[in-house]
């Protein structure tokens, strides 16, 4: 049976400064797929993963998610940045910055939320002293806080170590099966591909490739890719 | 010994006492989010640049004090608008609208003859100068800008704190933050009476810098902060009655007092229990 479509992006562009960042790309995704953008660094991804949610708006071409445009479904989408950035000083606890998100969720909501993600020691802390991982955590408990039908992550196990990464991507597979979500991850590692995506786009300000990463990620794919010779191997903590 | 049934049976004491309470729980409030979005120095650029307004108030002959609220709005709402269509950064924009409102002041002053006491006034704070329809504007209108604080309160913070989330969460972020500036625009000089143009942006900073020292959370942050600004307004006033000092000068002077005693309990703490507190 064919799959409802999720997100359609059609011949999205977009500059910055006169600068062309994207590049005419179209592709879809399909509802309850996990699907990977991956490139180079300064190849456009995060541009791009912020297009499809609304974040910034595309000169040209258009995109839907379940039929409408983004800022339409906006409580549909969950999203956990690339950097968040904050001042690690400033007093705020991770119980407020939940409710400062979703102040519609009930106190047993959000203590729900950290114990399935098994943060629930750190309500009351300062979100600036949680260690990488636990805010790693906090920050994904947060996106899937109101329920989202689709979560965005933009490289999120930038500045995280090994054994954090591989608990993560553990995570989103696991969110992604148990929750039946849509899940759309922007990494510039070419080693989770294979075994976490069903499909994968690749993009170089323009579209590379896209579908299954067997069939997607060619070598000469990966060549056009990256410049060089590389090979993707499959992530041990996902097999 | 100061008599402080005294000094409240004074009308001008009443209403500086008055303008200080209300003034005493919106800047700090604000002061909350512009330390957290390092905007510190957008209130002592509005505050300066709002000598123009001053300026013309005195040139043309009306309420200064009013055409410097306006004044003030229109440069606040400036640097938003340099900050959303420009490049430059946040601190050059206010800098420059900073100093050119500063010097367009000095500029029409230059030609009024005599000593202007109300100039004066506007640069220090002062006390006798806060009249009855001052009063009425400053009630009047930190009323709306806390009203307006506490229902947006959610969106504020998270917007000052995540702006993409909260567009996510359907906070109309560019709108909010549009507001945000106007009413901050209108909070710091509708301070500048009390406090003056000089001094008035301590207010925002130094409660909420104190308040930190000391806070845990959000919430915390928050009351502290205003129960500090309240504080000094209450002391300072006290001082600069007794010592005769302008107003302004004794707020911040006590408001920086309660932030070295905050430090120094710290280090004591520190000190005594052996460990970091962060």
């Amino acid at each position: 049976m064919e799959k409802n479509i999720a997100i359609e992006a059609d011949n999205l562009s977009f500059a910055y400064n006169g600068e062309t960042v994207i590049n005419n790309i179209s592709f879809q995704v399909p509802e309850g797929s996990l699907t990977t953008i991956i490139g180079p660094n300064g190849s456009g991804k995060t541009t791009l993963l912020k297009l499809l949610i609304g974040i910034i708006k595309s000169q040209t071409g258009s995109v839907r998610i379940f039929g409408k445009k983004p800022r339409e479904v906006r409580a549909a989408i969950g999203y956990v940045p690339q950097r968040f950035q904050f001042d690690k000083t400033f007093p705020i606890t991770v119980r407020e910055f939940f409710r400062l998100t979703c102040n519609t969720c009930s106190a047993d909501r959000v203590d729900e939320q950290l114990h399935n993600f098994g943060i629930q020691r750190v309500l009351n802390a300062m979100l600036g002293e949680l260690s990488g991982g636990q805010f790693q955590r906090v920050l994904v408990a947060r996106a899937v806080l109101h329920d989202p039908k689709i979560l965005f992550f933009d490289e999120p196990v930038s500045g995280i170590d090994v054994e954090g990464e591989q608990n993560f991507y553990k995570l989103v597979s696991h969110l992604h099966k148990a929750r039946k979500l849509t899940v759309v991850l922007v990494s510039h590692e070419l080693h989770i591909v294979p075994a976490l995506a069903d499909q994968v786009i690749c993009i170089n300000r323009s579209l590379i490739c896209s579908g299954p990463p067997a069939a997607a990620l060619t070598p000469e794919v990966i060549k056009k890719l990256y410049g060089e010779d590389i090979t993707a191997y499959q992530h041990s903590c996902l097999t | 010994m100061l008599d402080l049934v005294e000094l409240f049976a004074l009308p001008f004491m009443r209403r500086a006492f008055l303008a200080g309470a209300l003034l005493g729980v919106v800047l700090p409030y604000l002061g909350v989010f512009t330390t957290l979005r390092r905007m510190s120095f957008f209130g002592d650029g509005i505050a300066h640049a709002s000598l123009a307004g001053v300026a013309i108030g005195i040139a043309a002959g009306l309420q200064p004090f009013g055409t410097a609220i306006v004044v003030g709005v229109l440069f606040g709402i400036g640097i938003f608008v340099l900050e959303k269509k420009t490049r430059l950064s946040s601190d050059a924009i206010i800098g420059t609208i900073f100093t050119s409102g500063l010097a367009l002041g000095v500029v029409i002053l230059s030609f009024e003859r005599g000593y202007q006491p109300e100039l004066i006034s506007f640069l220090f704070g002062n006390i006798l100068t806060i009249g009855s329809s001052d009063i009425a504007i400053i009630g009047a209108l930190t009323l709306v800008i806390l009203g307006f604080l506490i229902a947006n309160h959610r969106a504020i913070a998270l917007t000052v704190f995540d702006a993409e989330t909260a567009w996510l969460s359907g906070v109309r972020t560019s709108l909010l933050e549009f507001i945000f500036y106007v009413i901050l625009s209108l909070a710091v000089v509708l301070g500048v009476k009390l406090l003056g143009i000089i001094l008035v942006s301590a207010l925002l900073i130094i409660p909420p810098t104190t308040a930190k020292l000391f806070s845990r959370s959000l919430r915390a942050f928050i009351v502290t902060s205003i129960v500090l600004g309240e504080l000094a307004i209450f002391l300072g006033l006290v001082f600069s009655f007794i010592f005769d000092l302008p107003s302004g000068a004794a707020i911040i002077l006590t408001s920086a007092l309660i932030f070295t005693a905050a430090l120094l309990l710290i280090y004591l703490k520190r000190l005594f229990r052996g460990g970091v507190h962060r």
